[in-house]
């Protein structure tokens, strides 16, 4: 790829003399104008049709007028301390602060332009000498840009360091630095910088816990911790360089960083909105990432293959079709009352705002209605992005199964999921009585000799002399219908979750969407019918308000990018841009890569918001380490395993958390940028729930298949929730133990019902990109770990487990064992000695406490009001899975000794060191 | 360790709360949130909002803005035109009158359907406003705009903007409190989430049945003794491990939230218990009785919420959705609403708290002057109407007694003082002395607000 110098260079016109130049004039060209136009103007000019208090921006004679609410005291040329146009925008005008909004308002040196301009006689040079003033004089950095809406932003200066992302790629030498690591030494550097030394190595028993729930989201076992000291002791880097090799080459590395991938891509295993029907396949492209991640797969080939698989490989390799479900992620339907245009639209917005911000961290819905306001977007760019995505069509097809994909337990699912279709098949089948018998008592009633409404029909009657509308008399007549019929069909559609169908897409025309209530097939002639669609520029980004039409193409700001071509045709859009983006050409793709890969290893990115490199995101702490990385990442092959293990091998990884003077810590470093020490965490929602089951020995490690469902808070599980014109069906588990307590990345994600647990421990949306997780300290969170069902059974499980494994042991032992399964170390003589007596105390507690079985509901009543006629009916759900559903250990079955431990298990599983990592 | 972006999300969140948004808040009046350094508007009136959410879209042509011109168009064919078709615009349609009568109620003159038995009792309270426009026909896009001001779910819910901007008054309680009906509305949680605000400003819903919280309480036969050793005993784990881990302040918010957590268990409960109320208040709310019971119940715990300095309170009323038969579903709707409500405004008026809590009633979007003909019957119902609806408000310095706005003849779109939604959310929170322009939170590379673009303030609707 040729890329063209990355700043134009402007001749100096000859015409201009500097000497007749007024001070006034300058100031205009260079800062008023420019102002008026980003802050002004679009309230009082770009639309002169709707001028906000009648008060007219666009020329002096204009300004001079006044609005509304002020006359010639807005500007009085020559006393820019008393016009009002400089006035309201120090925002002492109470009720005129201006620009109106807090968050744009100027800075001082702003206000001031202005007010000087006003001093200097507010000159107003034509169009012509403010292009050449601001040639000779201005500062900043113009870009050549796709064309934009308007002159004044295409003209617009950037700041140098605003536009860092776009400054080609090159490999920065590495510091001159003691350090062995170019990340040390890179990161020396800046120590040295900010007068810092750095903390010492951190203890191996908690590197090895850091780096195992780094790379797999799960605390290391104590036999793993043992093998690791002993190997520590003999040759510490050696160790510590196995253990990598080790954990990079674990099945479960891919479920903890696809995991990741899935946050940004917004996965979840249903559409949202108004029915949230299920994607009964989805769950083949998590899958798929985690094979990804597994199998080392070069990031330039994941990038085409989710945006491209099915192009490059002619729809010949189901993986690739799995892959490319990725431009489905967004939540999205169509229903009877969507109007067609505005879904595809949605669709449109959605998947190029994707792409901006997963793979170039731009978010470019930023730039849908208008010229992006910082970034140099221009909304041509927006839809040229979108043109590429113009013949992208939704299908779900059928494929092969792929190697790899796990097809356990789908015969016994699919089963248990047949038994709820036949309920629901009954609840149908009586109402049809119902229906029935309505009807011939309707016609009885006027002396009628038909049965049936069909009957009648037959014999020739219509309009009035039929019954109207539905002759039901109770409620729940009313409501079971369209219950029952809405069941039936999500139901009947989420059996393909067990076939091998990809979700996926094709290219074509764009057909007139029907309901979106099953399976979208693939046509077989995607050209047959249909609109093939001509992107254009969207008047305020309204689908029904097309302007100029646009080719596909990306983003121009990147170098290169405004020559890049991309075809026209129907087939070979996204293989285009999907080739711009995996070029190593490309100056964000790296960069946003491993800046994100970086992020989770030391729990801050170094530029801070990882879907967003623009003026407004954060800046680069360490922008030559970032770009280093970066050049490093492509020249090995785009491999995220290689660089792995090379972040991990640096000292900066290996750093304790704790400071030996955290004061002078905090003076030096007070944004806690430097990686003077390791920053802990606490652990994500998924870590938790799975290393709870990993100590309790619950943990079923098997990998991939359909989605899991595991036991959710019974309330939340069974709370009805409202789709379209009805409820949804009830959550419920899995009915075998080893079945749902499998990895979290495997459970069933519902945009609409959440699991409580998970929610609570700052589990993104699906709607939104997560960048970066929360994690928050809220008091709900102390219900959930400390209260719920959940997590006694799992200290229950934890209690038995270490019981039975040092049965006819000592009490000592057994609390050994279990701080060793928790916490990765043996505990001290103090916490013994406590854990002891609490153990004994408790016992003597539990002794007193009688324990029934837990029942479970195999049928619950719901009663709601029904919106055909207001009132209230019930109805009953059959919850078949609790006829055949096994329990986890529960406080019946064990002894008051083992309930007590199980006591001082659950203190084990709400403590801080259990859940915060060092 | 603490980063610059821990402590600006910490304000709310390491203190440790579901929206016990600052220790310092202690029951302080009108402590300013971190979203707002004071007032914007320190002469407003409004300190509390309860707002009144009628899932599925109520139709105003048969509550509160009576059309007598359908009469005369009752079953003539309808059409509508316009490129945006879906499929309830099309096909087969027929005009639909209201099957309720209508009276002008109070001094003011307040036209509503004699369904509204007690409610008209309170008209000169009540602000109605008839010019309100939102964007979508569909019910989770409306909904989501409606309590969040964006089409799209994700983004902070209005109550948390809310909280964001005027801080607790309770640190024991949530400040941002949802009082959802048993069944979850469409779109689920994300209509009262906290978005890209804090996690300490999410909506906290009371669940009407079961456990107001989830697991707030512990399994069967774990008494609070029991739980008090075993929190004894966490205490010790914890505090040994927080003197390895001097620089980790998390750890000690966190070993308070347990404490704060186990506080809780007992005063939620109680907080929501309404047994203390006088019988003379629980009949005035239809406690009791149907088909009031259950709507009854949730407005006098809004009141208590209310009192005990929530600042927000939203209460969902569902199935609005009146496709078919009007007469039957809105007909039994209102009466379960009509009490309850009445006596809430009744309720505060005579307690001197309505002036200081603002009250608001609406749904996603009003209804169509017509219906489709669907199969072959005619159920007289109404479709969603995007472009037309009532909303009214009460209490907290609006113009009561007053009608603002008006619809066409036949209520098919607003055309006097027309608004978009947006600049509905703008004058609500102006009610709550909050400017939108100035209540702004950084995220995903721009400034965001409630209007999501900025809009204008209602004047007509402040009193």
């Amino acid at each position: 790829m040729k890329f063209t110098p990355l700043f134009l260079a402007l001749a100096l016109p000859a015409l201009l003399r500097a000497e007749e130049i007024s001070k006034g004039e300058k100031l205009f060209a260079l800062h008023v104008k420019p102002l008026f136009a980003e802050k002004c103007n679009a309230c009082h000019g770009d639309e002169p049709d709707k001028l906000k208090g009648d008060f007219d921006m666009r020329t002096r004679e204009a300004i001079l007028k006044g609005g509304d609410y002020f006359g010639e005291e807005v500007l009085m040329p020559g006393k820019g301390g008393e016009s009002f146009l400089y006035l309201t925008t120090t925002r002492t005008e109470e009720d005129y602060e201006m620009p109106p909004k807090a968050a744009d308002q100027l800075t001082e040196e702003q206000q001031w332009w202005i007010r000087d301009w006003i001093n200097e006689g507010a000159p107003w040079p034509d169009d012509e000498r403010v292009h050449l003033i601001q040639e000779k004089y201005a500062e900043g950095v113009q870009l050549e840009l796709s064309e934009a809406l308007s002159e004044d932003w295409q003209n617009r200066r950037y700041k140098p360091e605003d536009l860092w992302a776009y400054q080609p790629l090159t490999r920065p030498s590495v510091p001159d630095q003691k350090a062995a690591h170019p990340v040390d030494a890179f990161i020396g550097a800046k120590l040295d910088e900010l007068g810092l030394k750095p903390a010492p190595e951190a203890e191996p028993g908690i590197l090895i816990r850091r780096a195992t729930f780094d790379l797999l989201g799960l605390p290391p076992t104590p036999r793993e911790v043992n093998d690791f000291l002993a190997a520590w002791e003999v040759d510490a880097m050696k160790a510590w360089s196995d253990l990598i090799d080790r954990l990079l080459a674990s099945p479960h590395y891919g479920e903890q960083w696809g995991r990741h991938w899935l946050d940004v891509v917004r996965y979840a295993d249903s559409s949202g909105f108004a029915n949230d029907y299920e994607r009964p396949n989805t769950w083949r492209y998590r899958d798929y990432v985690i094979r990804a991640f597994n199998e080392g797969k070069p990031y330039d080939e994941f990038i085409r293959e989710q945006i491209a698989g099915d192009e490059i490989t002619k729809r010949e390799d189901p993986e690739a079709l799995v892959a490319t479900g990725f431009l489905r992620m967004g939540a999205w339907e169509h229903t009877g009352m969507s109007v067609a245009r505005v879904t595809r639209q949605l669709f449109l917005d959605d998947v190029t705002d994707s792409v901006g911000q997963v793979f170039l961290a731009h978010a470019l819905q930023c730039a849908k209605c208008h010229d992006h306001k910082f970034d140099p977007v221009p909304t041509r760019d927006f839809y040229s992005m979108q043109a590429v995505f113009a013949t992208t069509q939704f299908a779900e097809v059928r494929t092969d199964w792929i190697e790899g994909e796990n097809r356990n337990g789908m015969k016994e699912d699919k089963a248990l999921f047949q038994l709820r279709i036949k309920d629901n098949d009954r609840r149908k089948a009586m109402l049809k009585k119902r229906e029935e018998f309505y009807e011939a008592k309707w016609f009885s009633e006027r002396g009628l000799p038909y049965r049936s409404v069909a009957e009648a029909k037959k014999a020739g009657l219509k309009g009035d002399q039929l019954p109207q509308g539905r002759l039901f008399e109770k409620p729940e007549e009313f409501a079971l219908g369209p219950i029952s019929k809405k069941w039936s069909n999500r139901f009947i559609w989420e059996l393909d979750r067990y076939e091998p169908v990809a979700y996926t897409v094709y290219n074509g025309k764009t057909r007139k969407p029907r309901g979106n209530y099953g399976r979208i097939e693939m046509p077989e002639d995607p050209m047959k019918e249909g609109e093939l669609e001509e992107t254009a520029i969207l008047g305020g980004g309204d689908p029904f308000s097309p302007t100029e039409p646009v080719k596909p193409g990306v983003l121009s700001a990147v170098p290169g990018g405004l020559e890049y071509a991309i075809p026209e045709t129907v087939d070979g859009r996204r293989t285009a841009l999907a080739d711009w983006i995996a070029d190593p050409d490309n100056t964000l793709t790296a960069r946003v890569m491993m800046n994100r890969v970086w992020q989770y290893h030391f729990g801050k990115a170094i530029s801070g918001n990882p879907n967003n490199f623009g003026a407004t995101g954060k800046k680069p702490t360490h922008p030559e380490l970032l770009d280093w990385l970066a050049a490093e990442f492509i020249e090995q092959g785009w491999s995220v395993k290689a660089m792995h293990r090379m972040i991990m091998l640096s000292d900066a990884y290996r750093r304790s958390t704790n400071y030996s003077s955290p004061g002078l810590l905090n003076e030096k470093d007070p944004e806690g940028i430097s990686y003077a020490v390791f920053t802990p965490r606490r652990l994500s929602a998924e870590e938790m729930r799975d290393s709870m089951l990993l100590v309790s020995g619950e943990l079923n490690r098997e990998a991939g298949g359909i989605p899991i469902r595991p036991d959710m808070n019974l309330e939340a599980a069974l709370q009805p929730r409202m789709i379209m014109g009805t409820f949804a069906p009830s959550y419920v588990p899995n009915p075998k133990p080893e079945q749902r307590n499998r990895r979290t990345i495997y459970a069933h994600k519902t945009r609409g019902q959440r699991d409580p647990f998970l929610e609570v421990f700052n589990q993104p949306t699906p709607d939104l990109s997560c960048e970066m997780r929360d994690a928050s300290n809220i008091t709900p969170q102390v219900f959930a770990l400390f209260n719920s069902e959940e997590s006694f059974d799992r200290a229950l499980a934890f209690a038995d487990r270490v019981l039975k494994e040092r049965e006819g042991q000592s009490d000592e032992m057994a609390v050994r064992r279990a701080f060793m399964l928790a916490y990765g170390r043996q505990p001290v003589p103090a916490e013994i000695e406590a854990s002891i007596r609490h153990w004994e105390e408790m016992t003597g507690i539990q002794r007193g406490i009688t324990f029934e079985p837990r029942s479970y509901p195999i049928e619950i009543t719901r009663r709601a009001a029904d919106e055909r006629t207001g009132e209230l009916f019930s109805f009953d759900e059959q919850l078949r899975i609790y006829e055949v559903y096994e329990h986890d250990r529960q406080p019946h079955e064990v002894d008051a000794r083992t309930r007590g431990f199980a006591d001082l298990c659950l203190a084990l599983l709400n403590s801080n060191e259990f859940v915060y990592l060092y | 360790m603490k980063t610059r972006r821990d402590f600006m999300y910490g304000l709310g969140s390491s203190i440790g709360s579901i929206a016990f948004t600052s220790m310092l808040a202690r029951h302080a009046n009108a402590y300013p949130g971190p979203g707002a350094q004071a007032l914007h508007f320190p002469q407003a009136k409004a300190k509390h909002c309860i707002f009144l959410y009628m899932e599925g879209g109520p139709s105003h042509i048969d509550t509160f803005d009576p059309k007598p011109k359908l009469k005369d168009l009752h079953l003539k064919e309808f059409t509508r035109e316009g490129v945006e078709q879906s499929a309830m615009s099309s096909g087969k349609r027929y005009y639909v009158q209201s099957p309720f009568e209508f009276i002008k109620a109070g001094e003011s003159g307040a036209d509503m359907c004699t369904l509204w038995e007690n409610l008209k009792d309170c008209a000169d309270d009540m602000c109605f406003y008839r010019g309100m426009q939102v964007d979508s026909v569909n019910h989770p896009a409306a909904n989501y705009q409606a309590n969040t001001g964006n089409q799209f779910g994700g983004d902070p819910g209005i109550g948390a903007w809310v909280n964001y901007g005027l801080g607790s008054e309770n640190e024991d309680l949530p400040g941002f409190v949802v009082l959802p009906e048993l069944a979850q509305p469409q779109g689920g949680a994300a209509n009262w989430g906290n978005g890209y605000l804090p996690t300490s400003f999410q909506g906290t819903p009371l669940r009407p049945k079961g456990s107001p919280i989830l697991d707030i309480e512990p399994p069967k036969g774990i008494t609070a003794e029991h739980q008090r050793k075993n929190l004894d005993f966490l205490a010790q784990l914890n505090e040994r491990h927080a003197s390895w881990h001097p620089g980790h302040d998390e750890l000690v918010a966190r070993m308070k939230n347990y404490e704060l957590a186990y506080r809780m268990q007992t005063e939620v409960p109680e907080a929501v218990n309404i047994d203390g109320e006088s019988g003379k208040t629980k009949e005035m709310y239809g406690i009791g009785q149907e088909p009031t019971d259950e709507v009854g119940r949730r407005c006098l715990l809004a009141r208590k919420m209310v009192e005990k300095g929530v600042r927000f309170v939203q209460l969902y009323v569902s199935s609005w959705d009146s496709h078919d038969y009007i007469s039957k579903a809105h007909g039994s709707l209102i009466p379960r609403v009509d009490k309850p409500i009445a006596a809430l405004i009744k309720d505060l008026k005579d307690r001197g708290m309505l002036d200081e809590t603002l009250i608001v009633w609406m749904g996603e979007f009003g209804r169509t002057p017509d219906n489709g003909v669907r199969g072959d019957s005619t159920a007289y119902g109404r479709d969603h109407n995007p472009d037309a609806m009532t909303v009214w408000m009460a209490g907290g310095g609006v113009k009561a007694g007053h009608t603002i706005g008006a619809t066409d003849e036949i209520g098919a779109t607003a055309v006097e003082n027309v608004h978009h939604v947006r600049d509905f959310h703008i004058t609500l929170l102006r009610l709550l002395g909050l400017d939108d322009n100035k209540l702004t939170y950084f995220h995903a590379g721009r400034f965001k607000q409630l209007s999501q673009f900025g809009g204008t303030v209602i004047e007509d609707l402040i009193g």
